[in-house]
């Protein structure tokens, strides 16, 4: 029987979706090994208890709370701290937590302050007699490498989307934990949070991303893209490195090598030819869509469904149609 | 011996040794420069002087301006003899050619002597009209120039009158003295008579501003642009751009030896005749017309680069050779983008020919097309200059567009100057049963010919189009070839074009050694990139190889009948053919691709395009410019499609699959829907299955 | 300033990989490897800050077995002062093992700033920096697109998931470089040449145990070929119905 601590991750008082992916993680790899507890640990400024009952539905049995307002920003020294003295104090098989920006600050302290091996980026988890075995792709997605940890515990970091969250309801017993560390002690401060475009769906979070290229022909043909985007409901809009270079759209929406890699279930790419260095960064998305004039571009061979013709008159079609499809659902 | 006479003895020899005291100083000056052989081939050095430099043949590339020049020059050449004849009767009077000539000769020589001095005053005549009347772009210089230009002009007008002017009146003091065969003087004699019967003053008077004006020209000119009277026909002599031997190859370096720096900073880093290509220079402004970057309005100016060398090496050598001798600062000095404004030693010193002079943004505009080394009269390297800079700002100060590094890095990683798989290199030939150089060896089979593919042909998807054609002709053809697939990586041209010598030295070596050791004896590509590099630049590190490019085998094809092509006649077809550099200018093939064509498709009309052959204009993308952004004036490939597409062919054929790219996106730049085509491709379509 | 930066010899990010004989690694034959994308940048930065704060140190540091003095030599060339490598017969794949050679090593340092990269192309970890400077005990900033220095303190700025956080902390520390935060420069032939007399120490790396190991190294699954399904706006209805029954998207 193995009891698996996660760090539910929380931005404010609210719940990040890696942390319930992590939790159903971690509840699958309890199950499999014996039907051991889960605990999540949320730390955060006062309010953010009130995420411990959706921890619960999602899987875990306890909820360790720590409340502090000093964590209005993220403290990592603390709440790595923090995690790692409840780790030693407890007796737990693996910690688990999201390999998200912040993720990638915890894991590695808390597996150094408790000497534990740790892997991150991990896309599926295994028990395997006494090793935990699990799966990281490595060389840019190019290899996937099957990795083993020996000893009694590890640090497991996974990667953002892909564990799907699913609802496993669970107690979720409320633990009321301080601090283990001062956040006015720590060395690392954050003076300023920068947010990006409120209401604006982050790519990396996206299950859908609708993505335009040159073959828009103008700035304002995006608006062709972000109607579509608007239609799938939960979609974000995406760009090339050529349409961004112009400056039509962000550097932060850009999709590519030296931009984002996404893998989102959708992935639309409006007027892309299918460079290589765009690829590398949409290619694991679960299902691609390509629409371009071009029928011999090359992200018709990446593509699952392609569409040939002109994306000012496929664009609105789709767009029409996906709306109709929504509304029935 | 009169009075006049001493006096005159006295004058010429301070004019003569002022004269050879600037000669002197001028070729210290040069030997600043790294020295460098050129005593190898005389006799074709010597077959060029008499061509481009006596027959005027590159001047006269321009008709009008050309006769102009070429009168001009000829007449200085035959004046020459009248004007030593003149010297040396100031100083013994009774001096005359008469004395050692025939009769007949010597009627001869005055004949010429008249008749040139006739011919020159037209000729200055239109050259002061063309200047200050037609204006002429590239006459365009600034104020100084002008100023230089029409004082030389006028002197030699000067001198024309002057000595028709002597003789009028010597014929009129005596009319035994000047044979019927001086017609000009005689007619310019009456003239005279009638204003002056008796002119004994003003005989000496015309006679004495004739012999001044001589030795003020001869002394005027180390200061003038005019000195190339005195430095052409030698640089021509010492010039490589027109052979002996293969044109085009880039300097080798020794990148062991212990130096300072690698590359040209300064005129101290440049050769002595770099140098001497500086003195040279007349500032006619024909390589700058013919400059695809300066035509579409980029900075770069071969003509400035020149001047730029000369200004620097005025400015500098008299400090570093502690020249005393400075009595005025040269003219020379001044003018197009010179005169760098220091005002001490000290800042001198400090200056160089690069950055303060000649800017990075004028040495990464080149496209290396050679269009202004071919124009030059004087045969003076443009080119040279602008890669030995651009190879101190790689591979002393990593300076260069920042665009070029992924191209560097992706070479020295990937062996190709794009991010492209290796393994992903023979891709194209699925399919097509097509032998590796491993493979064959390892079968036992020697193949007659390595097809080079190139990493456009392998990589790029429209010129992959071009390397499966060709590779059906060769099929066509039995052809018992072979490719090195996955061993073929880039020989490093782009990186010697764009400077780094480094980088293109390890790409060539390892290449010369994979090729050596399949004992490769005979390459074809379709690329006259690889072309030039593997056949004529290779040499410089033992790689010796058989190199022909694809248009020239496919014509052998055709000429032996080894290709089974349907002739039948269809629909006649008209086609613009775009000279590839790298073909033409460098290597002199224009023929092969037209006749391919024209063998290809029997009703062919072949539409020449305004700029065509040795003076096509460049597609833009050579000198490693393919992978710099385009960011001033406008694109060097629409400006040639324009070209091509205003004569109204139906179909565009290049030969290079850069030209390809250039082109193709012109033609869709343009809106057009002209198809643009490899010569390869054109044949293929005509291949009978 | 005395900086240190630890660097990865990485195969090219273009290559096809295949994997060896061994099933647990990939096939190196024919790979060019170079300095690790995201550690060239953190040698670029130590670069920059030290030309710009005056005379410094930048020391590179690898750990590996003898290939790896080439990817040393290369860091010189761009203008580190010195090298160190810390010996071993393979580069362990656990992080955490690579993590306590390093601070064993940098320990007695006394270095004002500790560079990694975020994260290696082989490994992609994003492990070995932030837990090489929770064992020196000094603090870290992890995955910085901006860092400056001044007066003994360090501002950075990382991003988050559709927002950045900006940090301040207190020398001496440790950064991992994220990408876009420096173009690292390309040596010229005169840096290569002096990198050749610059001195690259040896001595064998404090490994921790390895308690990662590859079990095995796979291809991701072929993605099956997919279609084009129709031309202009026909062909909506199409995808649309594909989207919602076969793909289960929509």
């Amino acid at each position: 029987m193995a009891n698996v601590l996660v760090f539910a991750e929380t931005r404010g008082t609210a719940l990040r979706k890696t942390a319930l992916e992590a939790v159903t993680a971690a509840r699958a790899f309890a199950d499999a090994t014996g039907g051991g507890e889960v605990h999540a640990l949320v730390a955060g400024p006062s309010g953010v208890g009130a995420a411990a009952s959706q921890l619960g539905q999602y899987g875990a049995d306890v909820v360790l709370v720590a409340e502090n307002p000093a964590l209005e920003k993220f403290d990592r020294e603390s709440i790595a701290a923090t995690v790692a003295a409840r780790a030693q104090s407890g007796n737990y098989r693996a910690i688990m937590l999201g390999f998200s920006a912040q993720g990638r600050d915890v894991g590695p302290r808390v597996a150094a302050k408790l000497d534990l091996p740790i892997v991150t980026d991990v896309t599926d988890i295994q028990a395997s007699g006494d090793a935990i075995v699990v799966k990281h792709p490595g060389y840019a997605n190019k290899v996937i490498a099957t990795l083993q940890i020996s000893g009694p515990s590890a640090v497991i970091a996974i990667r953002p989307s892909a564990v799907t969250a699913a609802p496993s309801a669970k107690a979720g017993k409320v633990e009321t934990i301080s601090l283990a560390a001062e956040p006015s002690a720590s060395k690392v401060v954050v003076k300023e949070v920068i947010e990006g475009g409120k209401g604006k769906i982050d790519l990396g979070e996206a299950p859908v991303i609708v993505s335009g290229g040159r073959g828009l022909k103008a700035p304002e043909n995006f608006k062709l893209v972000e109607d579509l985007a608007a239609a799938f409901g939960n979609a974000a809009v995406g760009a090339t490195r050529a349409v961004t270079d112009d400056g039509w759209r962000p550097h932060s929406d850009q999709i590519g090598q030296t931009g984002r890699q996404v893998s989102p279930q959708l992935y639309v790419a409006v007027g892309i030819s299918g460079a290589i260095q765009h690829l590398a960064g949409m290619r694991s998305s679960k299902t691609i869509v390509a629409i371009n004039k071009d029928k011999e571009a090359p992200i018709f061979k990446v593509a699952d469904y392609g569409i040939v013709g002109d994306v000012m008159e496929i664009l609105p079609a789709l767009t029409a149609a996906v709306k109709e499809a929504k509304a029935h659902h | 011996m009169a009075a006049s006479n001493a006096f005159f003895a006295f004058v010429l020899t301070l004019s003569a040794g002022f004269f050879a005291l600037n000669v002197q100083r001028l070729v210290r000056y040069m030997n600043l420069g790294v020295s460098e052989d050129r005593t190898d081939h005389p006799f074709e050095r010597l077959k060029n002087v008499l061509t481009i430099g006596i027959a005027q043949t590159k001047i006269f590339r321009d008709p009008v301006a050309g006769t102009m020049h070429a009168f001009i020059f000829w007449g200085f050449m035959v004046l020459t003899a009248g004007t030593v004849e003149i010297l040396i009767q100031g100083v013994f009077s009774g001096f005359s050619f008469a004395l050692l000539l025939p009769k007949p000769l010597y009627q001869l020589y005055g004949l010429s002597q008249d008749g040139f001095a006739g011919l020159v005053i037209v000729a200055i005549a239109f050259a002061l009209y063309r200047r200050l009347v037609l204006h002429p772009k590239r006459l365009e210089g600034d104020k100084l120039e002008h100023t230089d230009a029409l004082i030389i002009l006028s002197m030699i007008g000067g001198l024309m009158v002057t000595l028709l002017l002597t003789n009028a009146c010597q014929f009129v003091l005596n009319p035994d003295t000047i044979g019927p065969e001086k017609i000009l003087s005689r007619q310019v004699a009456s003239v005279v008579g009638v204003l002056d019967p008796s002119p004994t003053i003003l005989v000496s008077v015309f006679w004495w501003m004739h012999a001044l004006l001589i030795l003020t020209f001869l002394n005027y000119l180390p200061y003038s642009k005019h000195l190339h009277v005195v430095t052409s026909l030698i640089n021509v002599y010492l010039s490589n751009t027109s052979g002996p031997g293969q044109k085009g190859v880039m300097r080798n370096m020794d990148l062991e030896a212990d130096v300072e720096q690698f590359g040209a900073s300064d005129v101290e880093n440049l050769t002595w005749k770099n140098l001497l290509d500086g003195y040279s220079c007349t500032e006619c402004g024909r390589c700058t017309a013919a400059c695809p970057a300066n035509i579409t309005g980029k900075l770069l100016s071969p003509r400035k680069i020149v001047i730029n060398t000369r200004q620097r090496l005025m400015e500098k050598a008299p400090l570093v050779t502690s020249d005393h001798m400075e009595f005025l600062r040269p003219a020379l000095i001044h003018g197009e983008g010179g005169d760098a404004g220091a005002t001490t030693a000290a800042e001198v010193l400090e200056h160089r020919l690069l950055d303060t002079y000649i800017t990075e943004e004028e040495l990464w505009a080149c496209t290396s097309c050679r269009a202004c080394v071919q124009e030059c009269p004087v045969s003076i390297d443009q080119l040279d200059i602008i890669n030995q800079m651009r190879r101190y700002l790689v591979l002393s100060e990593s300076r260069f567009p920042e665009e070029i590094q992924p191209a560097f890095e992706s070479l020295e990683r990937n062996g190709s100057p794009w991010a492209f798989s290796p393994g992903d290199r023979a891709k194209w030939a699925d399919g097509m049963d097509i032998p590796t150089m491993a493979e064959a060896t390892a079968r036992g089979d020697r193949p007659d010919i390595l097809f080079w593919v190139g990493c456009m042909g392998s990589f790029d998807d429209r010129a992959k189009k071009i390397t499966v054609a060709f590779a059906r002709i060769l099929k066509a053809a039995g052809i018992n070839f072979a490719i090195l697939g996955q061993e073929e990586h880039c020989h490093g041209d782009p990186a010697r074009r764009m400077g780094n010598e480094y980088l293109y030295q390890m790409l060539a070596k390892d290449t010369i050694g994979t090729l050596d050791r399949y004992e490769v004896k005979t390459i074809v590509t379709s690329c006259p990139h690889c072309f030039h590099q593997m056949g004529n630049e290779f040499p410089q590190f033992g790689g010796d190889y058989e190199v022909i490019h694809h248009s020239t085998f496919i014509e052998r094809l055709l000429q032996d009948d080894r290709l089974p092509l349907n002739t039948e006649e269809g629909k006649r077809l008209t086609l613009a053919y775009h000279d590839s550099c790298y073909l033409g200018r460098y290597n002199d093939i224009y023929e092969a691709p037209r006749e391919t064509l024209r063998r290809a498709l029997p009703v062919v009309e072949i539409l020449e395009p305004k700029r065509t052959k040795d003076r096509g204009l460049c597609c833009g993308a050579g000198g490693g410019r393919m992978w710099m952004e385009e960011r001033t004036g406008k694109r060097i490939n629409a400006e040639r499609t324009e070209e091509l597409l205003a004569t109204g062919a139906e179909t565009i054929a290049v030969a290079c699959p850069f030209c390809m790219t250039m082109i193709s996106d012109g033609v869709k730049a343009a809106d057009s829907s002209v198809p643009v085509l490899d010569i390869a491709e054109v044949v293929e379509r005509q291949l009978i299955s | 300033m005395k900086i240190a930066v630890c660097i990865k010899r990485t195969p090219d990010s273009e290559s096809r990989f295949k994997i060896a004989a061994s099933q647990t690694a990939i096939d190196e034959a024919g790979l060019k490897f170079d300095i690790d994308d995201f550690a060239s940048y953190a040698v670029e930065v130590a670069l920059q800050l030290n030309e710009k704060q005056g005379p410094g140190e930048t020391v590179v540091y690898a750990v590996g077995p003898d290939p790896v003095q080439e990817t040393l030599r290369k860091a010189m060339s761009m203008g580190a002062d010195r090298a160190v490598q810390l010996k071993t017969d393979a580069t362990p794949y656990d992080g955490m093992a690579v993590a306590k050679a390093l601070a064993a090593e940098l320990k007695s340092g006394g270095y004002d700033l500790v560079l990694f990269g975020k994260h290696a192309f082989d490994t992609s970890g994003g492990i070995v920096g932030t837990a090489t400077a929770e064992l020196l005990g000094i603090p870290c900033v992890t995955a910085a697109t901006k860092l400056e220095i001044a007066n003994g303190r360090g501002t950075a700025r990382r991003e988050l998931e559709g927002a950045a956080e900006t940090v301040e902390f207190p020398l001496p520390a440790a950064v991992t470089i994220d990408e876009g935060i420096a173009r690292p420069r390309y040596p010229s032939l005169k840096g290569i040449m002096a990198a050749k007399k610059k001195p690259l120490e040896t001595k064998p790396a404090q490994l921790g145990a390895a308690r990662v190991t590859v079990k095995s190294m796979d291809l991701p699954p072929e993605r099956p070929a997919g279609r084009i399904i129709g031309e202009g706006v026909a062909a909506v209805p199409e995808l649309v119905r594909l989207l919602q029954t076969e793909a289960k998207v929509l």
